[in-house]
């Protein structure tokens, strides 16, 4: 009985700590700005903080205003007198802020997109003094792509940037310069739209060989990376990045809270391709596939990346994420039907086992060890076995895993709709789902024989579906969604054995009656 | 060591719960049974690395039935004290591989 307290002691620790963990993550932890980041976004008060000798942000005596606007039906960008993109409004309103604003994916935090700083410093310094001239005051992106050149004169050197805008929110950046000298290019900040703590957040740049380098935030140092194809500041949903397909020398620089910043570096004529915006696979793909690796799901990234186009590929079928998912538990039991169909034929032999078996319970009544033993025994010789097996329950481990971690950070499951849910990857608001997972859990229990070692154990499940309610009631949706359907098709699949053992049962009467 | 502790008392929790996804294993000794007494009688990475393939063979394409983990292990010094027996150790038709069993203790 000691043992039986201890076990019920960790049982409900268990139970606890998660319901602290998720009422914790979707009460406390939601995607936050951090207010101190708002306050240092006034243009007149660009703090100068030497990150590095060479990287050095200048105060400039300029006022920095808004030059040139590019709009589209999707977004609006703007360029500031230092020729940076210091605003992009995704007008999309399912992107719309709790406020009902557009949101606002370049950070208050410096660099801004495509910012340039000079190793020199006279150099940087005019750099940031001087104001830049740009061809176009506004420019309108409808169907196809459209150039601005801002030019910035600072005496000796003209820095000359050719960008041309797609609607896809993809830009072509073409930086040209009239003599040669050393200067560092941004991306920009990461966006800063959602951060928590329980996704991961900061830099990544991947080589031309393949490899990528995770920098998350708050574990910074300043480096430099040769042979970069990549540069992306990612938060959970949204990304701005830097693509070249020649390969460029990356710099990685801590801010003061230790977050990478990143630049390239080199000393002339630069052909770029940026891109800022959500981390839709598809749109990143368009771009380049080299890019898709952006969308970063945290451990085990390669799983749930293939496991994303999969569930994206049944999304193309059913035009809706939450019969995707049903689609995938079908399509997993559908593959694992070769077992179960095998597991139905032998039920057939087993009938014959019958009177072995019914021998075998009498004898062994009292000791379930001795009893499960024999049984084995008895199936070996015969070669039938009716147990499913430990593989089919541990593969689900990893699918319902990866599903977890795209409902966390694939912006393509936020806000999708299903019957009365209208955020997949959110808790349902009127916990049907939850308390239809329970349900669906007890008529399993009830259907499926279970032995029990003890009361204490045959109590404890009892209350296990209500346990699992409580505790998934905060999970997202399309989660507890995965779960109530698997347990649906198990419970059909029990039905189905069930009725196919009754009527060997029957058979078996019916010959030996007659 | 600690490792090995904790994997069993996570075993163990997994056994306590597994009922409740319905008595599957094809086995005997359960996936997990093979698993802890492996874990309690061999090198912990071979322990592992057998359990997993264990849960790899336990499906409906494999027969199932009784099937005790097999360590290595060379017996020497033999030393004659009274003591509870945890496992049996059964010599297998190869020398120094033995099947494991566990000692039945808990029906008294």
């Amino acid at each position: 009985m000691m043992e039986n307290n201890n076990l019920k002691r960790i049982i409900i620790a268990t139970v606890i700590s998660f319901i602290f963990f998720f009422a914790y993550d979707y009460f406390v932890l939601q995607p936050q700005i951090k207010n101190k980041d708002l306050n240092t976004t006034t243009p007149s008060n660009i703090t100068q903080t030497n990150t590095k000798k060479d990287i050095k942000k200048e105060k400039s005596t300029l006022k920095i205003d808004t030059i040139a606007k590019i709009e589209s039906k999707d977004f609006e960008i703007k360029i500031d007198s230092l020729g940076r993109i210091s605003s992009f409004l995704l007008k999309e309103n399912k992107f719309n802020t709790k406020n009902g604003q557009h949101l606002e994916l370049i950070s208050p935090k410096l660099p801004k997109p495509l910012e340039i700083r000079f190793e020199n410093k006279i150099l940087n310094k005019k750099a940031f003094d001087t104001k830049v001239e740009v061809d176009k005051k506004l420019i309108t992106i409808n169907n196809k792509p459209e150039t601005i050149t801002i030019t910035q004169n600072l005496g000796d050197v003209v820095v000359k940037k050719v960008i041309t805008f797609y609607p896809n929110g993809k830009y072509d950046v073409d930086v040209k310069l009239n003599k040669n000298v050393n200067y560092f290019i941004s991306p920009g900040y990461r966006p800063s739209v959602a951060i928590d703590k329980l996704t991961i957040h900061g830099a990544l740049i991947k080589k031309a060989d393949g490899t990528l380098d995770i920098i998350e935030d708050g574990d910074a140092e300043v480096k430099t990376v040769n042979n970069a194809i990549v540069l992306a500041g990612f938060d959970r949903y949204y990304t701005t990045l830097f693509f070249s397909k020649t390969p460029l020398t990356a710099v990685v620089v801590p801010d003061e809270d230790k977050n990478p910043i990143l630049f390239i570096k080199d000393n002339k004529n630069l052909k770029l391709t940026g891109y800022i915006g959500p981390k839709y696979v598809d749109v990143l793909k368009s771009i380049n596939p080299q890019l898709v690796d952006v969308v970063q799901y945290g451990v085990g990234t390669f799983f749930a990346r293939n496991l994303f186009l999969l569930l994206d590929f049944l999304h193309k079928i059913a035009h809706n994420w939450g019969v995707a998912i049903i689609l995938l538990v079908v399509l997993v039991r559908i593959i694992l039907f070769p077992l179960t169909f095998k597991g139905m034929v032998s039920m057939y032999k087993l009938k014959e086992l019958a009177p072995k078996m019914k021998e075998i319970q009498e004898r062994y009544k009292k000791d379930p060890q001795k009893l499960q033993m024999h049984m084995m025994k008895l199936y070996k010789e015969h070669g039938a076995n009716p147990l499913g097996g430990c593989l089919p329950l541990v593969l689900q481990i990893p699918i319902f895993y990866g599903i977890y971690k795209l409902l966390l950070y694939s912006i393509e499951l936020k806000g999708a709709h299903f019957l009365w849910i209208n955020d997949l990857s959110s808790m349902d608001p009127y916990f049907i789902l939850p308390v239809l997972m329970g349900l669906t859990m007890y008529l399993h229990q009830k259907l499926t024989p279970t032995n029990f070692q003890d009361k204490m154990q045959e109590k404890i499940f009892k209350f296990l579906p209500v346990i699992f309610t409580i505790m998934m009631a905060t999970f997202p949706a399309g989660l507890v969604l995965y779960w109530t359907t698997n347990n649906i098709l198990s419970i059909l699949q029990q039905v189905l054995i069930n009725k196919l053992m009754e009527s060997k049962k029957a058979l078996a009467k019916a010959k030996n009656e007659n | 060591m600690i490792l090995k502790k904790l994997l069993i008392k996570s075993i163990n929790i997994y056994k306590y719960f597994s009922p409740l996804f319905g008595n599957k294993c094809r086995y005997y000794p359960t996936c997990s049974s093979y698993a802890i007494w492996l874990i309690e009688n061999d090198n912990i990475f071979k322990a592992v690395f057998k359990s997993f393939f264990r849960i790899l063979r336990c499906n409906q394409l494999f027969r199932g039935g009784l099937d005790y983990p097999i360590v290595k292990k060379e017996i020497k010094n033999f030393k004659y004290i009274k003591t509870d027996v945890k496992y049996w150790l059964i010599p297998t038709n190869k020398k120094n591989y033995y099947y494991v069993i566990k000692a039945d203790n808990d029906g008294k």
